[in-house]
């Protein structure tokens, strides 16, 4: 749900919680998908009003919305569910609700009909149970080596779940068979996870590729050489021309992403000069005597009024 | 389920589920002396919550939402039967029959 709450619930932006209340009654009163049970479009509807309805009921989270610190999706916290009609319709209560008194008048004559209205429901065959949603969190490098996660499913079963290498920010895995339940003897649905990468503080992916800068000494930079650099999959040997300077950006093949059809993104490392930590005596004496270092003027084509 | 796991995941005592099922709101399915409840049961509790918590019914509306929603879905299986049986028939007979009951 990206609508605005007020805009879903139908109510003006300094609506009282009063309000909020009724305008919520009204909607789920028509919207609630047990209360409407051949009404399949029902429950999605609902579900955005229940989420709209749960942000502005809470005069905290209100105001944070109201305050931009949170939107919309922050309300979205409610659990899938399944409603009483998807088991009432498949007949897999048992019959311990049937309610046949109430339509005995139709089996009154007597005809061929009688029996049909004064028996049980026939339930229906076996249908696959709902899939259910999940979302999990995994780090960035676990996602682009794959990883094996344990999860705890909200029945109490751990299940062992592989992330597979490559595994991109948003992608669903599914798991066969660990959803809900099916009705009479049907397959139990999938669970679906929803997998949220977090973003890793050094590598920043750019479709395929990753991009990343990666400090070197002033040795390197001026001698060049060979120097270790990180990557996603480990770190690998690069060799630095001599005069390497900061901002340069060297492609390492193949050493991005999973790419979709196979095969791998590039890395793109941009270099950056550092200096020690330490003042060095021995460089800043050298730096003093360096005729051509008081005459270099990195900054001569800014503009500016340099 | 038992008792216990119903009541943990409705987030509701036992005692309230005692008086739901006293009012037949819940029918829990007799095992051995014990009630078992069921993914439908426990589906139909949050219908009950829904109704008395942010949808403002009263005890009495919920009585009478449950009575009437049993009819329908009862209403609706047979009604279903009815449907999935005509179609069986030749088209014919699938026209009559639509023919008596179509006003326009």
């Amino acid at each position: 749900m990206s609508r605005d709450p007020y805009e879903t619930l139908g109510v003006s932006r300094d609506a009282s919680q009063k309000d909020i209340q009724s305008a919520y009654r009204k909607l789920a009163k028509n919207l609630h998908p047990d209360l409407n049970p051949g009404d399949k479009a029902a429950e999605e509807k609902f579900k955005g009003v229940s989420a709209a309805y749960s942000l502005l009921s809470d005069e905290e989270k209100r105001k944070k919305f109201d305050r931009g610190e949170i939107d919309a999706t922050g309300a979205e916290t409610a659990p899938p569910r399944d409603y009483y009609r998807d088991y009432a319709s498949h007949g897999s209560t048992g019959g311990r609700y049937e309610n046949r008194s109430a339509f005995s008048d139709f089996g009154d004559a007597d005809d061929v009909f009688s029996s049909f209205f004064s028996r049980r429901n026939r339930p229906q065959g076996p249908i696959k149970g709902r899939d259910a949603h999940y979302a999990m969190e995994v780090d960035f490098l676990e996602a682009v080596n794959g990883a094996k996660k344990k999860i705890t499913l909200p029945d109490g079963t751990a299940l062992d779940l592989q992330i597979p290498a490559g595994t991109r920010d948003g992608q669903t895995l599914r798991l066969r068979g660990k959803g809900e339940p099916g009705f009479n003897n049907g397959p139990p649905g999938d669970a679906l996870i929803d997998i949220t990468v977090r973003p890793h503080p050094i590598f920043k992916v750019d479709g395929d590729d990753v991009r990343y800068e990666v400090p070197i000494s002033l040795s390197e930079a001026v001698l060049g050489g060979k120097i270790r650099v990180p990557t996603v999959s480990g770190a690998v040997n690069v060799t630095l021309a001599p005069n390497s300077n900061t901002g340069k950006t060297l492609r390492l093949k193949g050493k991005g992403l999973h790419k979709h059809g196979g095969g791998h993104g590039d890395a793109f490392v941009t270099l950056k000069v550092v200096l020690p930590d330490e003042p060095d005596s021995e460089l800043t004496e050298f730096v003093k005597n360096w005729e051509a270092g008081t005459r270099h003027d990195p900054r001569k084509t800014m503009g500016g009024g340099v | 389920m038992k008792d216990t796991e119903l009541c943990a995941y409705l987030q509701i005592e036992v005692r309230v589920l005692d008086l739901w099922v006293q009012q037949r709101w819940l029918v829990p399915e007799e095992r051995g002396g014990m009630r078992e409840f069921h993914n439908a049961d426990l589906a139909r509790g949050r219908l009950i919550l829904d109704l008395i918590g942010p949808m403002g019914v009263n005890e009495d509306g919920v009585d009478v939402a449950m009575n009437l929603l049993d009819q329908v879905h009862a209403l609706r299986g047979k009604l279903a039967e009815l449907v999935a049986a005509l179609r069986e028939e030749e088209l014919e007979v699938q026209k009559r029959i639509l023919s008596r009951i179509d006003f326009e």
